[in-house]
């Protein structure tokens, strides 16, 4: 049973293929060998003149012998069943509204009523586009490329609306490398530097149906020649605007560098990186050393060129802070020194030596003489008296006020510190028994004077 | 064992082979995939309408029996559009311009080959043009005439919205699938 269907089945087969097909023609259906003569191909051509469509045949063999030979499709034709061809020379054509576009129309080739070769084919598969037109390149200096566009008749029409074109462009020196861009709108951009500087290119355009519509590429669209510019005079060109606002930004970091440079360790270095006070480094700042060729005498007629005021009254009003803080103690707001009205020189630089700084003194001593007996001062202080510049007293501050502070000369009176003042009187005011009050009373720089009031009420 | 084989060989199959005309469709769509009705046929029905845009506005809010008796429902899309397509036969010559009759005849032929309907259909007796009308006055007679052009124009613009709407709910239904 199993070998007798094996049997039929290869004898079938073999039926089929002895009976009959051969050659293959494009559209699919099979063409007999004897009629290879007068095998045709045929494109379709839609809303080439308005609304009318176009059939174009012609035969493969151009020596075919055309005489006497008819063009008929029948077939997905509207409101008829067929049409013949009209015969233009060598080709046959055809122009009607009634192509249904929708179904298969039989083509045949007929010798009067006997029909020689005929094809089965869809016009809708056979569309051959117009030719696209208006080809033109730019070139874009700013974007460095070219903007090719075209045009195309397709895009006012209805039917075949959706196509693929082909860009091909070559070297003029280069005749069979083309290159080939595809896209399927109407403008392409080449860029510079995919293109040769200083050369001349040949470009054109062709399309294809895409989509539902399929047929044949469309011919070539007429060539343009276009020139490309060298790189040298591209390269060349700045933007003014960009070279200034370079040139203004190198200049201002110079200018930048050199002034940091210049003002670091003054002002930048100051702000970035302050430095601890150092107590020594403020005193010797504070307290200058005496300039050469003092007068050192205690001869009053030596002396008869200064300034000396006289002093009523001494007070201790305000009190230094951090200094008179960290050093002196209560005792020394309230301390009250008074001296004698209009005897001023012969104590008055006793106790001016008295007044010590800090230069020569640490910070003890004079807080020793402040709270304890001025006796016990006098001796170590008048032996390391300060040398006094009387001319240069009212120039320096600072170093006038020292010189001008007076001592009490007397016991139970406390002498007021060295304090670092500029323009400023010292006063000591008596606000209580046994305790002198150091004031400092803003005054001319270079008049600074200490008055003192007057000492204990009890004296 | 022998009994039961026998029901399945010879009871099941004729059943089934009666059963399956009556849910199948009696026209096999083509085309489902809708490039051959958007690139041609929905470009004459496109025509057709834009021709006909004034006439909307004057027609009267008639039900026509037509669509009454006609519907495009769940898989009965194709003999919808075959009826539809042989009835716009009918209004071929109502317009004077040539290119109306042929997109008339684009979308009554292009979808009658799209549907691929079966000969059973296809024999069938074309719907009615309409009854006789009694003998009337000349003046009667033209207002009858100017009436019945104006329905038909209404009718045809509705049959035209109809087909591109049972067109649409086809494709439609095909993209879900």
């Amino acid at each position: 049973m199993t070998i007798l269907g094996t049997t039929f089945a290869v004898f079938f087969s073999l039926l089929q293929v002895v009976s009959g097909e051969s050659g293959y023609a494009q559209n699919g259906d099979l063409e007999d060998a004897e009629l290879d003569d007068y095998s045709f191909s045929c494109y379709s051509q839609l809303e080439v003149n308005g609304s009318q469509h176009s059939l174009t045949c012609a035969f493969e063999d151009p020596d075919v012998n055309t005489t006497n030979l008819e063009f008929e499709i029948c077939g997905a034709l509207v409101e008829v069943r067929c049409l013949n061809f009209r015969k233009l020379q060598e080709i046959y054509l055809i122009k009607t509204k009634k192509f249904l576009l929708i179904g298969n129309s039989k083509i045949c080739v007929k010798a009067g009523e006997k029909s020689l070769n005929c094809k089965n084919i869809n016009l809708a598969t056979i569309v051959k586009p117009e030719a696209p037109f208006d080809l033109s390149v730019n070139y874009r200096e700013g974007a460095n490329d070219f903007l090719v566009t075209f045009n195309t008749s397709h895009l006012q029409k209805k039917y075949v609306k959706v196509l693929m074109h082909d860009v091909a462009y070559r070297h003029e020196k280069d005749e069979n490398n083309w290159m080939h861009v595809n896209l399927s709108g109407t403008k392409l951009t080449l860029l510079q530097r995919m293109l040769q500087p200083k050369t001349t290119y040949e470009i054109k355009v062709r399309s294809i149906p895409h989509d539902y519509f399929k047929g044949f590429w469309s011919e070539w669209s007429p060539s343009y020649y276009f020139r490309t510019p060298e790189i040298n005079n591209h390269s060349g060109e700045t933007n003014p605007i960009l070279l200034t606002i370079s040139i203004l930004s190198v200049f201002s970091v110079v200018v930048l560098v050199i002034l940091a440079y210049a003002l670091w360790k003054k002002r930048i270095k100051p702000i970035i990186w302050p430095s601890l006070p150092d107590h020594k480094k403020t005193l010797e700042h504070l307290c200058k050393k005496p300039t050469k060729n003092l007068i050192v005498s205690f001869n009053p007629e030596s002396f008869l060129d200064c300034q000396i005021h006289r002093v009523d009254d001494i007070q201790a009003r305000d009190e230094v802070e951090g200094f008179l803080q960290d050093t002196v103690p209560p005792q020394l707001e309230e301390s009250e020194m008074q001296r004698p009205a209009g005897d001023v020189q012969s104590p008055s630089w006793p106790s001016e030596n008295v007044a010590t700084t800090p230069e020569t003194f640490g910070r003890d001593p004079p807080l020793r003489c402040l709270a304890g007996n001025v006796s016990a001062c006098d001796a170590p202080i008048l032996s390391s008296s300060r040398p006094l510049e009387c001319r240069e007293s009212g120039t320096n501050g600072p170093h006038v006020n020292q010189d001008l502070l007076l001592s009490l000369g007397t016991a139970n009176s406390t002498l007021p510190p060295s304090f670092p003042l500029q323009s400023r009187i010292l006063t000591l005011n008596p606000v209580a028994q046994g305790q002198p009050i150091l004031t400092f009373l803003g005054s001319n720089k270079e008049e600074a004077y200490v008055t003192m009031s007057s000492f204990y009420q009890n004296r | 064992m022998f009994h039961v084989s026998f029901r399945y060989i010879f009871g099941l199959p004729p059943l089934i082979l009666v059963l399956l005309p009556v849910a199948s469709s009696d026209c096999d769509i083509e085309g489902k995939d809708g490039k051959q009705y958007e690139s041609v046929l929905m470009i004459s029905i496109d025509q057709l309408l834009d021709s006909m845009k004034e006439i909307g506005s004057n027609c009267l809010n008639n039900e026509f029996n037509f669509f009454k008796r006609h519907l495009c429902d769940d898989n009965k899309e194709g003999m919808f559009l075959f009826r539809a397509a042989r009835k716009l036969r009918q209004f071929l010559k109502m317009n004077s311009t040539g290119d109306f009759d042929l997109h008339l005849l684009k979308v009554s032929q292009g979808t009658t080959v799209l549907l691929n309907c079966t000969s059973k259909v296809k024999e069938r007796k074309p719907p009615a043009l309409g009854e006789a009308q009694p003998t009337k006055s000349l003046e009667e007679n033209k207002s009858l005439k100017e009436q019945k052009k104006l329905n038909d124009s209404c009718f045809l613009k509705r049959l035209l919205q109809e087909i591109k709407t049972c067109w649409n709910k086809i494709l439609s239904g095909t993209k879900e699938h």
